[in-house]
């Protein structure tokens, strides 16, 4: 068995994960941004919209990224549990908050640090309670 | 044809659910394989194992049902109220790794797992 504790190495594994993740989300958004008024009634308009969105590079610039965060998240799920893997990548909404401070000059709102603050006692609190697990790897 | 709130949380939920469910098959293959990885090499003999099971791929269809609706909630949603709703899919994560995957989910974790959802909805609500 493998329950093994979150070491740092993983740490920054699932941070990585995490930057690619949020680049994919990134790419999907740009994608799907010049079809935002488009009004999908039907099968034909569906197919429209799919065509649109796929000949957009974006789409494919994310769909090669989410191939690398599966390869590496398989990889780190091998490790630890599926319910600390998850919550410890959501890293990404401290990353991207902070993404659209330094790069789109974001101002940053009290109730946001306050949500920043929560999500990473939350994701300490998850960490912490793999410690126990320690005797378990073979 | 105007998209109603409801419809697009009903959405949203689904996209949750459709992602739940391809990372609990993702999980028990993965488990089934039982591979210890020490080096950047057995990575591509894991991923290969890994790719050859199918529940994998029943996960993986899972997971593009999910981006689909994920892709057409974007073009319709605000991105920030799409992202607090779907923290949700952290609270279906944590009861399916203790029910169906029986990992040990004590009450530090939930609490954690409690706090990140907290956090992420604060977060993006305060963008909106």
């Amino acid at each position: 068995m493998h329950k093994g504790k979150l070491t740092l190495k993983i740490l920054l594994i699932l941070l990585a994960t995490d930057f690619l993740e949020t680049f994919t989300h990134f790419c999907f958004k740009k994608s799907a941004l010049p079809e935002s008024g488009f009004m999908i009634s039907g099968f034909q308009d569906a197919l429209i919209f799919i065509k649109s969105v796929a000949s957009s590079g974006f789409l494919w610039l994310g769909l090669t990224s989410v191939l690398l965060t599966f390869i590496i998240w398989s990889t780190v799920l091998s490790k630890i549990d599926l319910s600390v893997a998850v919550p410890v990548c959501s890293f990404s909404y401290i990353l991207v908050p902070l993404v659209s401070v330094i790069l789109l000059h974001e101002k940053v709102s009290a109730l946001r640090w306050a949500g920043i603050s929560f999500i990473l006692v939350g994701i300490i609190l998850v960490s912490l309670s793999t410690k126990k697990d320690k005797t378990v790897i073979t | 044809m105007k998209v109603s709130l409801t419809f697009i949380m009903l959405l949203i939920i689904s996209t949750s659910i459709c992602d739940t469910i391809s990372q609990l098959f993702l999980k028990t293959s993965i488990n089934s394989l039982n591979a210890s990885i020490t080096s950047i090499k057995k990575i591509f003999g894991f991923i290969i194992r890994l790719a050859l099971i199918p529940k994998v791929w029943i996960g993986f269809i899972f997971s593009c049902l999910s981006l689909f609706i994920w892709l057409f909630v974007l073009s319709k949603a605000d991105l920030n109220f799409a992202f607090s709703l779907d923290s949700m899919h952290y609270i279906f994560i944590a009861l399916a790794s203790s029910l169906i995957l029986k990992e040990k989910v004590e009450s530090k974790r939930w609490v954690g797992t409690i706090l990140v959802v907290l956090g992420i909805i604060l977060v993006t609500l305060s963008g909106s």
